[in-house]
């Protein structure tokens, strides 16, 4: 058996993620991916990875992992109280595990997704050119079964990059993003009584609602409703959208639309969703902060505020700007 | 081909800039195979002549999607790219027709049509005051078009049902219905390519798989834009054609 982390125990839920499914989502395929393309990305390049490299999206922790062989991890997302060998260590870091040692993290109090990625990426055989595992369509056997206690996932053992462990932290510190003072970066600190706002591109359906009806919907609080998940979040509010649904023929939907079921209350949807809807749009809630989201738990409350299309499209690309890579090549 | 009218209407597009990466072009709220042939011809256009540009597109009824590299093009630019793309496309599309007229190989799903297969028979000649029969005869007498793929891997839809089949789908979806069911929706049919959860009433089962794998590559076996047929055939041969008749639980 090539050189491999085992999973030795695992309460919560946890899968192999890279950046996910470009170019399947005519076959029927969700295009999937990392929740949080900023912690997924400030992994790999933690430890110089490619921004594409397969990592593990652990979403409540509780997971326990042993390394077969001596490699180079990183922890990022949320903080899970980690430790090696029963020895504390520090989320957004870099750490070196010899052989045998053993890797566990704790619940997170805050946030939902931690990422572990490894020097070189985790190397699963890919499916449509992603490594990236959907969970409702785990069962058609493309992209590896669901990951669970006992399993061994494999890695590249040639890619133990000697320069970073725990003594080099200046990779860390590097980053522009952080505060020097702390590791953690900002849209991670613990923030539990601030709404998120979701900023959002207007769809032509909200530019047609009444002044009422649009400011109705971005005055609202809404709260995460628990049946949220990687596919879509829905959230509840007291005020319900009346939207016809007359003449909807389904059609393809895209990453953060902001669809409204008959009930009144949206849903978001998110990386793994199906690649066709039926449901009115009332826009796209923009990608940075659809990352921010992806993170939120079930309780939490967010709002809504319109952005044009050119400030959208600004903050993706500043957003990339801090991970240079061939991020599409 | 095209007649004058749909061709009008054909120009009738709005495109929208749905998010960072994707323009939406939205046509007439129809059920249309001509217009739809429009869709996935200038689907297949920009897919040959902005290669460089386009990620992926995804048609359905009367829309397409198109992901594009935004860290290569902004939005308004590929707005006007696609606009002008699109126009150029249906002038010459309405000077020379579409050259391309529909597939004539119609592709063959046969069904069996039995109660104990048809979880919803009975549901739906009750509703619909068709008796099973004529239910069988009805499904299996029109030439579908295949207009989009999506929902699970190689689910693709069919339309248009004859009006009198016509049901809003179940009140409450079943969690889990068998690979092969066939069932239909509104004016819509389809074969679940997998056991999946379901909301549309289930009229039959196929033996017919829905997709193959050939090195690493996924083939549905019905394409976005092709015709297909539905054949009645008994238990038999429901059985000598590989197929695993699942009862529903009670």
């Amino acid at each position: 058996m090539s050189a491999h982390l085992t999973i030795t125990k695992l309460n919560g839920l946890c899968s192999i993620q890279d950046l996910g499914r470009v170019n399947s989502q005519h076959l029927g395929f969700s295009a999937s991916g990392a929740s949080d393309e900023y912690s997924f990305l400030f992994a790999n390049k933690l430890l110089n990875n490619d921004n594409n490299c397969a990592a593990l999206e652990i979403t409540l922790g509780q997971i326990t992992l042993q390394a077969s062989t001596a490699c180079t991890i990183a922890l990022t997302g949320a903080d899970c109280q980690a430790s090696i060998n029963d020895q504390a260590i520090k989320n957004w870091q870099t750490y070196q595990l010899n052989e045998g040692d053993i890797l566990h993290l704790n619940c997170p109090t805050h946030h939902l997704h931690s990422y572990l990625a490894i020097s070189g990426g985790f190397s699963t055989t890919p499916w449509l050119n992603s490594q990236s595992q959907t969970y409702t369509e785990l069962s058609l056997g493309f992209s590896g079964n669901q990951l669970k206690t006992k399993d061994k996932i494999p890695f590249d053992n040639h890619c133990i990059n000697k320069d970073i462990n725990q003594n080099t932290q200046k990779i860390t510190y590097q980053q522009a993003s952080l505060n020097s003072n702390r590791l953690i970066p900002n849209n991670f600190l613990p923030n539990k009584d601030k709404p998120l706002t979701l900023r959002f591109i207007a769809s032509e359906l909200f530019n047609s609602l009444t002044n009422t009806a649009q400011q109705s919907f971005i005055n609202n609080d809404y709260q995460i409703a628990p049946q949220s998940n990687r596919m879509g979040y829905r959230l509840t509010s007291k005020a319900t959208l009346a939207i016809s649904h007359e003449k909807n023929l389904s059609k393809p939907v895209n990453f953060g639309a902001i669809q409204c079921p008959n009930d009144g209350q949206p849903i978001v949807l998110m990386k793994e969703r199906q690649t066709i809807g039926g449901y009115p749009v009332m826009g796209t809630v923009i990608q940075v902060d659809l990352f921010r989201l992806s993170q939120k738990r079930s309780g939490e409350q967010v709002n809504f505020l319109p952005v044009n299309i050119e400030q959208a499209q600004a903050q993706l690309s500043a957003f990339y700007q801090k991970f240079p890579s061939n991020l599409f090549s | 081909m095209l007649d004058t009218l749909s061709l009008d209407e054909s120009r009738k597009v709005s495109i929208n800039a749905t998010s960072e990466n994707t323009l939406l072009l939205t046509w007439p709220e129809k059920i249309c195979p001509k217009q739809h042939h429009v869709i996935i011809n200038y689907e297949q256009l920009i897919k040959d002549t902005l290669a460089h540009l386009v990620l992926e597109t995804i048609a359905s009824y009367n829309s397409l999607m198109i992901y594009y590299r935004f860290d290569l093009m902004s939005s308004t630019d590929f707005k006007i790219k696609i606009n002008k793309t699109l126009n150029s496309f249906l002038e010459s599309s309405s000077t020379q027709s579409i050259k391309n007229t529909l597939p004539t190989a119609v592709i063959d799903i046969p069904v069996y049509y039995g109660l104990e297969a048809g979880w919803d028979l009975s549901l739906v000649s009750e509703r619909t005051g068709l008796s099973v029969s004529q239910i069988i005869e009805q499904h299996s007498a029109t030439t579908y078009h295949a207009y989009a793929l999506g929902f699970t891997p190689g689910f693709c839809y069919l339309a248009s049902l004859k009006p009198c089949l016509h049901l809003p789908r179940r009140d409450t979806p079943r969690l889990a219905i068998p690979q092969g069911a066939v069932a239909i929706a509104e004016q819509q049919t389809a074969v679940y390519p997998t056991d999946s959860p379901a909301g549309w009433h289930i009229i039959g089962q196929t033996p017919k798989t829905m997709y193959q794998i050939e090195n690493q590559t996924f083939q549905a076996t019905i394409s976005v834009g092709q015709q297909v047929r539905f054949s009645p055939i008994s238990l038999a041969e429901f059985h000598q054609l590989g197929g695993a008749l699942i009862k529903e639980k009670q």
